[in-house]
């Protein structure tokens, strides 16, 4: 990612922005799909990135489907869906394998431009303290982080492959980086960080599949992100979810097909596996 | 089974009599000429069977464990040959049956402990388009969620040994670098999140001299490669085993949380 793609990036993005605005501009809610950017179906929008991933693409006059395990207790994505009305809610379950195909075959032949897998689940930090490890949340780590986006991604591919940009990014973290852990003296969240490492193998093996269908795959690290997902941690690295998404967007707007397999931090450098 | 179970007593029986007189073949004598002890975990057949196989070979004492011994004709006979070996009833499932056993080992230093026990899933349920979810518990808690309990269960014995070792079996399948085409997405993935419970492992008990480490034997002609067998080149078992084994005589502390090919070549992430 160099300097150059980062500006031609943010020019483009102000360019989209002035066009959403001006679509805004012509009067509430008329921005149709004809003159969307695109459809873009986000998971786990209920809150933190998710959330910030729905307002953003919808202000800027994407078609949005955010999903969410619990969209009538979503307050915060009750508001969104009511200020814009090319934002739908739906309610999925990413580790229900029969509501992922319910909500394919409702959205049938709806082409959707990026699908976004960001629901995930941390599963405690203090669960997962080896010595005094609760295993009972493996589970549910593993089949939200690693089941759901597979089964996403299979579930919706048609839908994918039928839209025009063709891109499945999977929120992944560099927590799940083998190379970035190994030398840190932190042991955290080994559950998590596990099922990161099994994200990133399940969406290698996904581009690898979906490549002659012209599917981008990437994987997309949002950076250490203050939101509900930490708890209470504070680190003065952290960045806002605004932050987050602000810089992901870009990145995730310029994947071409030669990114498919890519893992990719928020700042738009290649993680190392 | 009841030639089994009456040669475990006896076994048994003799080791409780000899080690209150100090001079048994099973504690006292093996223990001081053993070259130590191992635990392999899913001993009853393939590469397990040949670590069994091959580290009583060696003079060390072998604790085998398998889901239903009794019914593990190879690793009968082996156990009814070299009384060095001991045969174990072991789920990775099962937690309770992984704490039970620690309990009945307390005591006992284990030297390596080998968590060799994994399955595939089965190819055919994990090609895209088709994929059968249902399969997906069975290959994380066996190949991730087992050998970490198991490593915490026995932290204590493996702390208390000479060589304090914890060996994972892994597999290049595992290394996402080294993807060129799709298959086996919850097997790799399974592999894959091994590899950093392994190195979060070996970071946990660096302090206590304890070392961490990945093996694995490429692609071996076991079992567990039956869907391939034929189209791609395999490996003898002895062969990648005494690989493997060789790999974990070497590991030292410099190599913990570190992955090895059965030939010694660094396994990229």
């Amino acid at each position: 990612m160099s300097e150059q793609a980062t500006r031609n990036s943010t020019t483009r993005r102000t360019v989209l922005q002035g066009a959403a605005a001006l679509a805004l501009a012509s009067g509430p809610g008329t921005a149709s799909a004809a003159d969307s950017p695109g459809t873009v179906l986000i998971t786990g929008a209920s809150r933190g990135i998710g959330l910030e991933f729905a307002k953003r693409y919808a202000e800027d006059g994407w078609q949005v489907i955010a999903t969410a395990r619990d969209p009538k207790k979503a307050e915060a994505l009750q508001a969104l869906a009511k200020a814009h009305k090319n934002l739908r809610l739906e309610t999925l379950d990413v580790t229900d394998i029969k509501a992922i195909d319910a909500l394919a075959a409702k959205l049938k032949d709806v082409p959707i431009d990026v699908l976004l897998n960001n629901a995930g689940i941390s599963g405690g930090a203090e669960k997962q303290k080896i010595g005094s490890i609760d295993y009972s949340v493996f589970d549910d780590v593993m089949h939200t982080n690693v089941l759901g986006p597979i089964k996403m991604a299979e579930a919706f591919t048609p839908h994918v492959a039928a839209s025009k940009q063709k891109k499945i990014v999977s929120i992944s973290s560099t927590e799940g980086s083998l190379t970035l852990i190994s030398p840190r003296p932190d042991v955290n969240s080994i559950f998590y960080r596990a099922s990161k490492s099994a994200l990133n193998m399940s969406m290698i093996n996904m581009a690898k599949a979906l490549k002659d269908k012209g599917i981008i795959v990437t994987m997309q690290s949002p950076g250490l992100v203050s939101t509900d997902f930490v708890g209470s941690l504070r680190l003065p690295i952290m960045i806002t979810p605004q932050q987050s998404v602000a810089m992901t967007m870009p990145i995730i707007a310029r994947l071409t097909m030669e990114d498919t397999g890519k893992y990719y931090r928020h700042t738009g450098e290649v993680a190392p596996w | 089974m009841s030639d089994d179970i009456t040669r475990r007593d006896a076994l048994t029986a003799s080791a409780g009599f000899t080690a209150m007189l100090g001079l048994g073949f099973w504690t006292e004598a093996a223990a001081a000429d053993s070259a130590g002890t191992v635990l392999v975990t899913g001993a009853s057949r393939g590469i397990g069977l040949e670590f069994v196989k091959q580290y009583a070979a060696k003079g060390y004492t072998v604790i085998a464990t398998a889901r239903d011994p009794a019914k593990a004709a190879d690793l009968q006979a082996l156990s009814k040959a070299n009384p060095n070996i001991r045969l174990e009833r072991l789920d990775v499932l099962d937690h309770a049956s992984i704490d039970a056993l620690a309990a009945k080992l307390k005591g006992t230093p284990i030297d390596i402990l080998v968590n060799n026990a994994g399955i595939g899933g089965g190819g055919a349920n994990q090609i895209f388009g088709k994929i059968n979810y249902a399969v997906f518990d069975d290959v994380m808690k066996t190949n991730v969620e087992g050998p970490l309990k198991i490593s915490e269960a026995f932290i204590e014995h493996v702390a208390a040994s000479k060589q304090k070792k914890i060996m994972m079996v892994s597999s290049s399948q595992g290394s996402v670098a080294s993807v060129r085409s799709p298959s086996l997405y919850f097997y790799r993935a399974s592999k894959s999140a091994l590899n950093m419970v392994t190195v979060n492992m070996a970071l946990a008990v660096k302090d206590r001299g304890v070392i961490v480490g990945m093996v694995a034997p490429g692609a071996t002609d076991t079992d567990f490669m039956v869907e391939v067998r034929g189209r791609i080149p395999l490996g003898k078992p002895e062969e990648r085993t005494a690989g493997m084994i060789a790999q974990i005589d070497a590991f030292t502390m410099e190599k913990t949380g570190k992955f090895y090919e059965w030939n010694g070549e660094q396994i990229p992430w």
